[in-house]
């Protein structure tokens, strides 16, 4: 299946993404951080270090690097479209937000009497606008479309917000024919989207239990190449996305540096051709309904 | 020489002239500036500020000049570099605040903080500067998050600032007095005397019947009768809205029944809203359209008024290193 892909740069037919790690987190800045006294974001060493694990993904036959960060975790649009000019890697980026404990307090307790929580289709209209309009540089301007709509659910059970948060990426992700991704230790969290009407393979999931993911149809992403062959010999090779679990440049917590090179020698070679280039490509590809 | 930190630099206090002791440039919760429907052109924000802070300037001639405290805390909408080019161009004194609106404002960075994290923030916001403008705060906001009830995120920032405010001599503002018992148990656990703290919004229509605000004054604690000017009698008002003459009578009941000295004035008012819709005629200009004809007309004499928004603001804003009243543990 073949489409287009919105990318920072504009659209890109997706059968030319290549290899691609889909399911990133290129600059993360827990929300808040930014405001830090003792945290120092030198954009200049910041776009350095990415670039330069960009450009060994690109050397090592990379193509594509998804940034599933969302809207309100470091997500900086302009700094995206430069790494992507200067790497030749094509960028997708993200719209959406979550899980309930990283949203500001707009969404949580507004100036209203009393103040009650966004409803999801609140969410799914401040998202759906990412995908059509352009994504937003915080009161300057929207640029770029999203690529893809992301959320998460607390561990341990997901609150009223989550919810909301889970409908509003799945009617964006229907209304606008770009996929969902959420991360999720409950599969009942991905029934909530389905419920929704959004169809399994228009979803990723990073999941506890990848193979109740597949099973649903869904994708499972994973970090483990071990566990992605296993799911693969157990017949969900369409199923299964890699990603390594890493983060580009962080800030406000400590996270292991990614390698998006090691991607591509991570899997055998026919398994790799499946895993991080027709999966992502038939994912990420817009799907008009 | 008692000294007080504007967004240009420390200045005398005897410099201040008349306070507006709570006020904002521009306020939005956390995340609203995702939010398209409320941007506004830098254009429309100047229009919308410059005209307002250079009538509060003329206004405020008589008392000298013009001090304008913005109350916007971390993470809503603060502005330092905007503030500076403001004040420069008005000659508005502009005081920035350091703190939080309150827990429910603090996005999960500081969430997740501890006391000790939260005193350095707010003690390099106080003495080295905010966010590399070089800018020094000269007060800590904390408050009360939505709900009327104290949580412990709240009284871990109103921790951190008691003892950023007995390091640094500056001194705190809260939003709303409601529920104060826990805080003022921490500001006693910590020795911070109650002079230096203004219990801000005892005055607004919500919070009546929450606020024990002659208990709070007996211990020596600041009132803030600091929402003038959102009267249930405007067209549109805010739902913390309350009747005009209520809210002159209460704030009368201190100013001429012995208690003036308890009590600090202001209007709560958006130049620009950031956030919300704001209400629309509302302005820090307000205290001399509105309120100060109100009290001369009851009778309130011009030294009192002089005390109220130039001699009680300056004594509250100067840095000083109060004797604590017990020993922290």
């Amino acid at each position: 299946m073949t489409g287009t892909v919105n990318t920072v740069l504009g659209p890109v037919p997706s059968a030319d993404l290549g290899v691609v790690a889909v399911h990133e987190r290129l600059v993360s800045v827990v929300p808040g951080a930014q405001f830090a006294y003792d945290v120092r974001i030198d954009r200049a060493e910041v776009f350095e270090a990415v670039a330069a694990q960009l450009r060994a993904f690109r050397a090592a036959g990379g193509g594509t690097v998804v940034d599933s960060t969302g809207m309100f975790h470091g997500r900086d649009v302009r700094l995206l479209e430069a790494l992507s000019r200067a790497t030749g890697v094509h960028l997708v980026a993200s719209t959406g937000m979550g899980p309930e404990a990283m949203l500001g307090g707009y969404f949580l307790t507004p100036q209203t009497n009393p103040p009650t929580p966004w409803p999801a289709d609140r969410f799914a209209d401040l998202f759906t606008a990412e995908v059509t309009e352009g994504m937003v540089v915080p009161r300057v301007e929207r640029r770029g479309l999203a690529g893809l709509a992301v959320t998460a659910t607390t561990r341990g059970g997901r609150t009223a917000t989550d919810e909301s948060l889970l409908l509003g990426v799945a009617r964006t992700a229907l209304t606008t024919g770009v996929p969902a991704s959420l991360r999720s230790d409950d599969v009942d969290d991905l029934d909530v989207v389905l419920k929704e009407g959004l169809p399994a393979h228009r979803v990723a999931v990073v999941a506890d239990d990848p193979l109740a993911v597949v099973e649903r149809g869904a994708y499972a992403v994973l970090t483990d190449p071990a566990r992605v062959l296993e799911l693969v010999d157990a017949g969900h090779a369409e199923r299964v996305l890699l990603t390594t679990g890493g983060v580009g440049v962080s800030f406000g917590e400590d996270a292991p540096t990614a390698s998006y090179a090691d991607l591509t020698t991570a899997l055998p070679r026919d398994v790799a051709t499946q895993v991080l280039v027709a999966n992502p490509r038939d994912l990420l590809a817009i799907e008009k309904r | 020489m008692a000294r007080v930190n504007t967004v240009l630099g420390p200045i005398p206090s005897e410099e201040l002239g008349f306070v507006a002791v709570h006020e904002h440039i521009g306020y939005g919760m956390p995340g609203s500036e995702l939010d398209t429907r409320w941007w506004k052109s830098p254009e429309q924000r100047y229009e919308e500020t410059v005209p307002k802070l250079r009538a509060f300037h003329e206004n405020c001639k008589p008392y000298g000049a013009a001090t304008f405290v913005d109350a916007t805390g971390i993470c809503n909408g603060r502005d330092i570099p905007y503030y500076q080019s403001l004040s420069e161009k008005t000659g508005v004194h502009i005081v920035a605040s350091t703190g939080f609106v309150g827990g429910d404002t603090a996005l999960p960075f500081f969430e997740r903080a501890s006391v000790d994290y939260l005193t350095d923030q707010f003690l390099h916001e106080i003495t080295v500067g905010i966010a590399g403008t070089g800018a020094k705060a000269g007060i800590i906001k904390v408050g009360v998050s939505r709900g009327f009830k104290m949580k412990e995120l709240d009284l871990r920032i109103y921790r951190a600032a008691a003892r950023a405010a007995l390091a640094t001599g500056v001194p705190i503002f809260t939003h709303l007095a409601v529920d104060v018992e826990p805080a003022i148990e921490v500001f006693h656990d910590e020795g911070l005397p109650l002079h230096r703290v203004l219990f801000g919004h005892a005055d607004d229509g919500v919070s009546q019947g929450k606020v024990r605000d002659t208990w709070i004054a007996d211990q020596g604690g600041r009132i803030g009768f600091d929402t003038f000017g959102y009267d249930l009698e405007l067209p549109d008002p805010p739902f913390w809205g309350r009747p005009r003459q209520e809210r002159l009578d209460h704030f009368l009941r201190y100013v001429q029944g012995g208690r003036v000295d308890s009590v600090l004035a202001s209007a709560d008012a958006n130049c620009s809203p950031l956030g919300w819709p704001g209400v629309k005629g509302h302005t820090v200009n307000y205290l001399f359209e509105v309120l100060i004809p109100a009290l001369r007309e009851a009778g309130v004499d011009d030294d009192t008024i002089t005390r109220i928004f130039v001699d009680l603001p300056a004594a509250f804003l100067s840095l000083q290193t109060p004797s604590p009243t017990t020993s922290p543990s």
